[in-house]
């Protein structure tokens, strides 16, 4: 009885174990897939007509300074996360 | 009204609790789960939050998250969409957590603690302002906010008056104050959002005049700094936007050398990067401040972000600048933003009338005579117990005088990274040797790291060359000053190469017996100052529980612990010691 316990023990260590490792696996193809197709294909449109997502060049600004003109705002714009 | 203010996922996951628009309990996860830095849910913080108050979660009206997810998220995928394809390691890397636990704060909110109110979210730079100026004396002050990244800003300012915060400009993320100073941590082989303080004790070891330190003129390429203070990076010197690391190879070449190795000497080199560094930080935050003087013609301000614990600049700012006061609350950094988040729903969000004022750190558990009686009972532990407090502070001060290294345990625990004398080892400044027995005993940190000094305000101005009135950020370690020539080799172990020490000052009625000891050590040794430095193993978070003093006292060199009225000796206790060195991490 002690040693079926323990070997069912060790089973579910093993197939716990296993499953970690599957849904790592799965979980790279799947993030792959989105990286390549979804962010890969925008950026490269994007890039294509000019557009940036981040400000990364030096300017030839007076100032970095940008508008944020963050104040309090109506009760229910706080209830969304973005 | 109880308002619960929540941060986490980022560092320093925190909570902060609310009463009527009193700070009523506020501590760091990581005081719990003794996990430095920790960003899970604070499950526990929230915990010791509502037991403080004897409440229930849903006696809470609000709960105050300190960022807006999504807005945090659309920056990081605009990185992925920047960046592609150098960015696919990290996407890879960070985007499960954001599925499954960063984007799903409602949803943990709601299923961890069974909470069925409302939920507000605060942009992360109004959480930072929020916390400094609601917290602060000052009804109306210019808000400087500095740090790594919230959302998508890294610098803002504005003005805040009464109930109102007004943030009017920004600098976007990837160029950051906050994230320079991260990335020269970095390359100086130190841990990032951990180590920035130990690079700010080195620069005092370089040549600090940029005429003559090898590492200015070429550090200062990497940043385009205007005469506003607005800045912008030469982005091919850093790799930390698309990269797990920071410093890119171009960093490298600029400054001579690789990455230095955490376990390698510190060298000449290393000291004059740091302190080029030091030297670019503050010509940038002085021409900031300049600008927003001139912005919003305010005579006080109060600074948050992880920038506001540079505690050697905070020191120059009002002789920098014209500001005439000055406030940044304890935990400035991310840790502190849950209050920041909680204050601003009060005050800001549902416009309560002004009312507090944060006058002290001790927001986090606090314990009583009879539990820690209970505690020592429990566990055969052999102490001795004073008889009143006058004999506590007599004998305790006679403990360091004759250069005993000493465990102080009393009051709440400290909000904020610094021990403020109520979690804190205290011990004997004018003995030269001290800050040596106090490396080899118990803190067995790097050799170029100073220790703090404490002082009663009221004779802060005889020994440091503090401004006056003595600002009350000094009451949290927050200010470095120069101490005065004639005194600092009477009191060698807190004077730092450069003759500066990062003070804390003490007012009697933030901790009475405190402040008393600190005098009766004076009345011995003819300079009422102590060593205080925080009470904690290497690489450990700050002790919280009187189960963690006492852990730390048996794994380290500390020969005694005062915990409330109770005096516990190492030597009498030696069946459970053991060596903390062993398990010490960074």
């Amino acid at each position: 009885m002690k040693k079926l316990k323990q070997f069912f023990r060790g089973f579910r260590k093993g197939m716990g174990y296993f499953g970690h490792n599957i849904a790592i696996i799965i979980n790279t193809i799947l993030l792959s897939l989105v990286y390549f197709l979804g962010v890969g294909l925008t950026s490269i449109f994007a890039k294509l007509s000019g557009k940036h997502f981040l400000e990364t060049k030096l300017g030839k600004k007076s100032t970095y300074w940008s508008d944020l003109n963050l104040k309090k705002k109506p009760m229910e714009e706080y209830y969304r996360q973005f | 009204m109880y308002i619960l203010g929540i941060g986490c996922y980022y560092h320093d996951a925190s909570a902060t609790l609310l009463k009527d628009g009193v700070i009523v309990a506020a501590a760091e996860e990581e005081r719990f789960t003794r996990k430095k830095h920790d960003t899970s849910f604070p499950i526990n913080a929230i915990n010791y939050c509502l037991k403080s108050q004897n409440i229930a979660i849903n006696d809470i009206d609000y709960v105050g998250f300190y960022e807006k997810p999504f807005l945090k998220f659309e920056r990081l995928l605009s990185q992925h969409l920047e960046l592609f394809p150098l960015s696919f390691k990290t996407f890879l890397s960070s985007t499960p957590s954001w599925i499954n636990q960063k984007l799903r704060v409602v949803k943990t909110i709601r299923k961890k603690l069974g909470y069925k109110k409302g939920i507000l979210f605060v942009e992360h730079h109004l959480a930072h302002a929020a916390s400094s100026l609601f917290a602060s004396p000052f009804k109306k002050a210019a808000i400087l906010t500095v740090d790594g990244v919230g959302e998508w800003t890294t610098t803002a300012y504005g003005v805040g008056k009464d109930n109102n915060i007004h943030l009017a400009k920004e600098i976007k993320f990837p160029h950051s104050l906050g994230l320079l100073y991260s990335t020269i941590t970095a390359y100086l082989g130190f841990s990032v959002n951990n180590s920035e303080y130990k690079v700010m004790g080195l620069s005092a070891y370089g040549d600090m005049n940029k005429d003559t330190n090898p590492y200015y003129k070429r550090l200062r390429k990497v940043i385009d700094v205007k005469e506003d203070g607005s800045y912008r990076f030469d982005m091919s010197y850093f790799v930390y936007h698309y990269k797990g690391r920071m410093p890119s190879k171009k960093l490298c070449k600029l400054l001579e050398g690789p990455v230095r190795k955490s376990d390698s000497e510190v060298t000449r080199r290393h000291e004059n990067i740091a302190a080029a560094l030091q030297i670019i930080f503050e010509e940038v935050m002085t021409k900031i401040l300049n600008n927003v003087y001139k912005a919003t013609k305010c005579e006080n301000i109060v600074i948050a972000g992880g920038c506001g614990l540079n505690s050697v600049y905070n020191g120059k700012i009002l002789r920098n600048s014209p500001f005439k006061n000055i406030w940044i609350q304890p935990n400035s950094s991310d840790g502190g933003a849950s209050m920041g988040a909680a204050l601003y729903v009060y005050y800001a969000i549902l416009g309560h009338n002004r009312k507090y004022i944060l006058k002290d750190a001790y927001l986090g558990p606090k314990f009583s005579f009879k539990e820690i009686k209970s505690f020592l009972e429990k566990n055969h532990i052999r102490y001795s117990e004073f008889r009143d407090e006058r004999e506590l502070m007599k004998k305790t001060a006679r403990l360091i005088y004759d250069n005993n290294v000493v465990g102080w345990f009393q009051e709440g625990m400290e909000w904020g990274p610094r021990a403020l004398g109520a979690r804190s080892i205290l011990s004997n400044p004018c003995n030269l040797k001290m800050k040596e027995i106090l490396n080899l005993k118990v803190k067995h940190r790097e050799k170029f790291r100073p220790f703090a000094p404490v002082v009663c305000e009221d004779d802060a101005l005889k020994y440091f060359d503090c401004d006056i009135p003595v600002p009350e950020p000094t009451d949290f370690m927050l200010m470095v000053y120069p101490i005065r020539k004639e005194w600092q080799n009477k009191i060698p172990a807190v004077t730092h190469v450069d003759g500066s020490g990062r003070l804390q000052t003490i007012r009697k009625h933030q901790n009475p017996l405190y402040y008393s000891l600190i005098k009766e050590f004076g009345k011995l040794s003819g300079i009422p100052i102590l060593i205080n430095t925080s009470f904690n193993i290497r690489g450990e978070p700050i002790v919280c529980t009187p189960y963690d003093a006492y852990k730390c006292m048996m794994g380290t060199g500390i020969d005694c612990l005062i915990m409330d009225k109770f005096l516990i000796k190492r030597d009498d206790n030696q069946q459970d010691m053991w060596d903390s060195e062993k398990y010490a991490k960074d």
